[in-house]
């Protein structure tokens, strides 16, 4: 659809009264202070844009780039805009206007077939054990990456041999009685990054009555693309995951990243296939759509195992912003963590202020990404936690390098990882006693 | 001297990281919250982001010398056009400049530069048992330099009035580059009748006269208790009348809001956990103090509400207090959620009359809003007979917008029939300065041969106030 027809451009721009709410809560604006990259200042951008007073240039591309599109500015937004989705309808705008090979390649070949991308990520993973990253910045070669890498690429480490989908079944079945068929929404990072998560997400699932089928064709969830500029390949991949799950009579799609939970969920597929005839599949899709803990919490209830020899651990909760911005999730993961036996759960001052990792944007804006950070972990530190809980890849992934720049010992997980080991743990307690 | 000179003067003055020059990036500059600055935008020639007084007697004395034109500006949070540069110059965005220079606890006084945020101000002296009181609904962004440059005020000014009464003393450079400190050199008094009141002169001066850069503040105790009392009728005419009842029996409120049928749509639109009930309108009565009085004057603010009003809620939790004063304070932006394809402007918003003529003046405007055929909340201070007037419309229908602007004129000349003000806190800018003759006369001709005495040249902040 055409840059100015798509509803957030057409209904919500003229709302904007610049009252500049936005520019209190968001966390760009509070390192750089100054009117171009207040969140009011990309809704103004997004109006010269459509109206042909700017034209679709990269410089303006690069001034819409400052943001991190996490929402806080649409929550918090009192005429009800959501700035989030303007900002990435012009940046697809401007990019059809500027494209760029090695973008297309990144989004539109690699990031769109799972194959491609994880051997990408083994690329990296090849470059890690065999030295040749560290080699690679003692000789310097690491500064010729491209923009911010030289840095950024500092923030992938441990990246593992074997993807979750290597290592996981597709169709997993209930180990005890079945009351769900769940598609598993495995996200891009959490495939590749983080197995360890994916795995205890089915361990959990299918202890609790759950049969569990990750669908072989499922793609990415297409938020990087939207981030970056490629909303068309994101519907694309939108249309595809439609397909991918329709052929299973699935009860709900849950995924334990925050960031495709928001981005297949009802609000982003209607950004995305609202206006298009695949509306009434996409609806559909996105009513089953459930983020991991929000399902654990009120359709599972889960209650693990009660284990008076349960270890204790201090766990501080960061609030993923597309969790708890986008989809208003704050309470499940904080309660499904005060049910695990020995977790004492501690609050971090503004657990719910983004960590600046936001996907891509640690990568493009790096500096940035790590002023913001720095105040992150300032409040990470002050909550004198064991371990630091998340529900985004992304941002475990920005948490983990913000504790090694620290040199702190903490270490970073999901909730679902903590469940999944307290289920364990009291299956050991119970042998134990036993014998 | 031509933009790109002076940008490149500013350039060698500041380096690249203080100032902005680039083309697009000064667009972000055209604009505040202003429907003026909606519908035309003007970029000024830079930007200027100084931190510290002899930086702004730099700009200012190469400004004076070279005939450029100076707006200072704060958060950008103003509707009346005021910190942009419409007859073109350089902005200074004195909002990086966050510093509270000074707490005194012992003489509560307070000393900032003028970037410092509102709320952020107030949670600062919060320890020690202070507040600086004037309450603006754009509390979280405003900076306190704004709220002086425009005498700002708000939600409880019907006790504890607007900002002038807090300002004890200013730093102001002069378009000459004259570093001038106002209300005694070395006085920290709080009562000072020495000399002409130039503090006073400048509070309200919306950056015509010079440019704010520090302010001494005097801050009260923090109440120990508040309360509020909300109160829902089926009537608008009973709203006022029940106002007037309390004064009577009184009691004096910290703040008395009204918020119209269409105004509490908006709220609960926004804010559903609010649960503002349907109603003709809604009055908030808020009460602070010690306890026992808080409590006692809510019993009577009850009882006189009572003889009106289908509802009266009390309440002391604070919880419940944090709803219904946001309720009120996210209306002015919220406004727009009565109409999908609409939004509320900022313009003809900010008229005061008569406590007597309250109810005249919303009756007025509601026929006013029919004979153009545009909705108009209401909300506001109707305390002290601020009464916030938002006309939604779809901004980009020119026959919409042609219409609205007439509909501001007669909003505004009928404040001034009412024996009122175009403005009661928000200013005058650019968009209300055509009336300064009309509600000064003879006034208004020595208010500019004061502005003549400070800037001869005229560079102060052109084509605002008067």
């Amino acid at each position: 659809m055409e840059f100015k027809e798509l509803p957030p451009v057409k209904e919500q721009l003229m709302k904007c009264v610049r009252c500049g709410k936005c520019r209190s809560v968001c966390p760009v604006f509070a390192e750089i202070g100054n009117e171009t990259v207040a969140p009011r200042g990309h809704v103004f951008m997004v109006q010269m844009l459509r109206d042909g007073t700017v034209a679709p240039e990269q410089k303006v591309y690069d001034h819409l780039t400052n943001c991190l599109m996490c929402e806080t500015c649409s929550v918090n937004c009192p005429s009800g805009i959501d700035i989030h989705e303007l900002n990435a309808a012009a940046r697809s705008y401007i990019y059809e206007h500027n494209p760029s090979l090695a973008k297309d390649l990144i989004f539109d070949t690699m990031w769109t077939n799972p194959a491609y991308l994880k051997n990408a990520v083994r690329m990296i993973w090849g470059a890690q054990v065999s030295g040749a990253q560290s080699l690679g910045r003692k000789l310097g070669l690491t500064k010729l990456l491209p923009g911010d890498m030289p840095k950024a690429e500092k923030i992938l480490t441990d990246v593992p041999f074997h993807s979750a989908r290597r290592q996981i079944p597709a169709v997993s079945e209930a180990l005890s009685e079945k009351k769900y068929t769940v598609g598993y929404f495995l996200g891009c990072a959490t495939d590749l990054l983080n197995p360890e998560v994916a795995k205890a997400t089915v361990d959990v699932l299918t202890r609790n009555g759950c049969d569990v089928i990750i669908p072989p064709d499922m793609k990415c969830c297409g938020l990087p693309h939207m981030a970056n500029g490629k909303m068309k390949t994101a519907q694309q991949m939108a249309i595809e995951n439609l397909k991918a799950f329709h052929k299973y009579d699935l009860d709900y799609i849950v995924t334990d990243c925050a960031s495709c939970s928001s981005a297949v969920g009802a609000k982003n597929m209607e950004l995305l296939l609202g206006e298009t005839e695949h509306r009434a599949e996409a609806e559909a899709f996105a009513a089953k759509v459930m983020d991991l803990t929000y399902f654990l919490i009120h359709i599972l209830d889960v209650r693990p195992p009660a284990n008076d020899q349960a270890p204790r651990v201090r766990i501080t909760y960061h609030d993923p912003c597309h969790l708890a911005n986008a989809q208003g999730i704050k309470d499940e993961p904080r309660e499904l963590l005060r049910r695990i036996p020995g977790v004492e759960l501690v609050e971090m001052k503004d657990a719910n202020r983004c960590c600046g990792g936001s996907g891509t944007f640690s990568i493009t804006h790096y500096d940035l990404s790590m002023q913001i950070l720095d105040k992150k972990m300032d409040n990470i530190e002050a909550a004198d936690a064991d371990l630091i809980a998340t529900c985004c890849p992304s941002c475990m992934m920005q948490l983990r390098h913000g504790v090694s720049r620290r040199g702190l010992q903490s270490s970073l997980v999901h909730p679902v990882q903590i469940l999944s080991q307290a289920y364990k743990q009291a299956e050991k307690a119970k042998v134990k006693t036993a014998v | 001297m031509d933009k790109s000179a002076i940008q490149k003067e500013l350039l060698t003055m500041f380096g690249k990281d203080r100032i902005l020059s680039d083309e697009l990036d000064l667009m972000y500059y055209s604009y505040d919250s202003s429907f003026l600055t909606k519908l035309e935008n003007t970029s000024p020639y830079a930007v200027v982001f100084p931190r510290s007084t002899e930086e702004v007697q730099k700009i200012m004395q190469f400004a004076y010398a070279n005939d450029v034109n100076i707006v200072p500006r704060g958060a950008g949070t103003g509707e009346t056009g005021g910190c942009v540069a419409v007859e073109g110059g350089i902005v200074l965005d004195l909002s990086q400049w966050k510093e509270i220079v000074e707490i005194d606890q012992k003489n509560m006084q307070v000393v900032v530069r003028p970037g410092v945020i509102h709320a952020d101000l107030n949670n600062e002296l919060a320890p020690y048992n202070l507040f600086f009181p004037p309450d603006p609904g754009s509390s979280l962004m405003c900076t306190v330099g704004g709220m002086v440059a425009n005498n700002a005020s708000g939600l409880r000014a019907v006790k504890y009035g607007t900002t002038e009464q807090y300002v004890l003393g200013l730093e102001v450079v002069t378009p000459q580059g004259d570093i001038m400190i106002t209300g005694g050199m070395k006085s920290r008094a709080i009562k000072n009748v020495s000399g002409l009141n130039l503090t006073k002169l400048m509070v309200g001066s919306e950056g015509v006269l010079g440019v704010i850069t520090k302010i001494r503040l005097r801050c009260y105790p923090k109440p120990r208790a508040r309360g509020i009392a909300m109160a829902v009728f089926d009537r608008l005419d009973d709203a006022p009348a029940t106002v007037l009842d309390v004064y009577q029996a009184g009691i004096l409120p910290s703040g008395i809001e009204i918020l119209d049928g269409s105004a509490i749509k908006a709220v609960n639109e926004f804010k559903p956990h609010i649960k503002l009930p349907d109603a003709e309108a809604i009055l908030l009565f808020e009460v602070d103090g010690n306890p026992p009085s808080v409590e006692f004057e809510g019993d009577v603010i009850k009882e006189m509400a009572g003889k009106r009003a289908r509802l009266v809620e009390w309440s002391t939790d604070p919880k419940r207090m944090a709803q219904l004063w946001e309720g009120r304070s996210v209306t002015a932006a919220a406004a727009s959620r009565v109409r999908p394809d609409g939004s509320r402007i900022f313009a003809g918003e900010d008229i005061s009359v008569p406590l007597s003529r309250v109810a005249d003046v919303l009756r007025a405007v509601r026929e006013l809003g029919q004979k153009y055929g545009i909705q108009v909340v209401n909300y506001g201070h109707i305390g002290d007979g601020n009464v916030h007037t938002a006309p939604v419309i779809n901004p980009e229908d020119p026959a919409e917008v042609e219409k609205v602007l007439q509909l501001v004129d007669e909003i505004h000349l009928l404040a001034i029939e009412m024996e009122g003000t175009t403005t009661g806190e928000h200013g005058v800018g650019a968009v209300r300065r055509r009336y300064a003759p009309l509600e000064h006369g003879i006034a208004h001709e020595y208010m500019l041969k004061t502005k003549q005495v400070f800037d001869p040249k005229g560079i102060m902040n052109p084509g605002k106030l008067i």
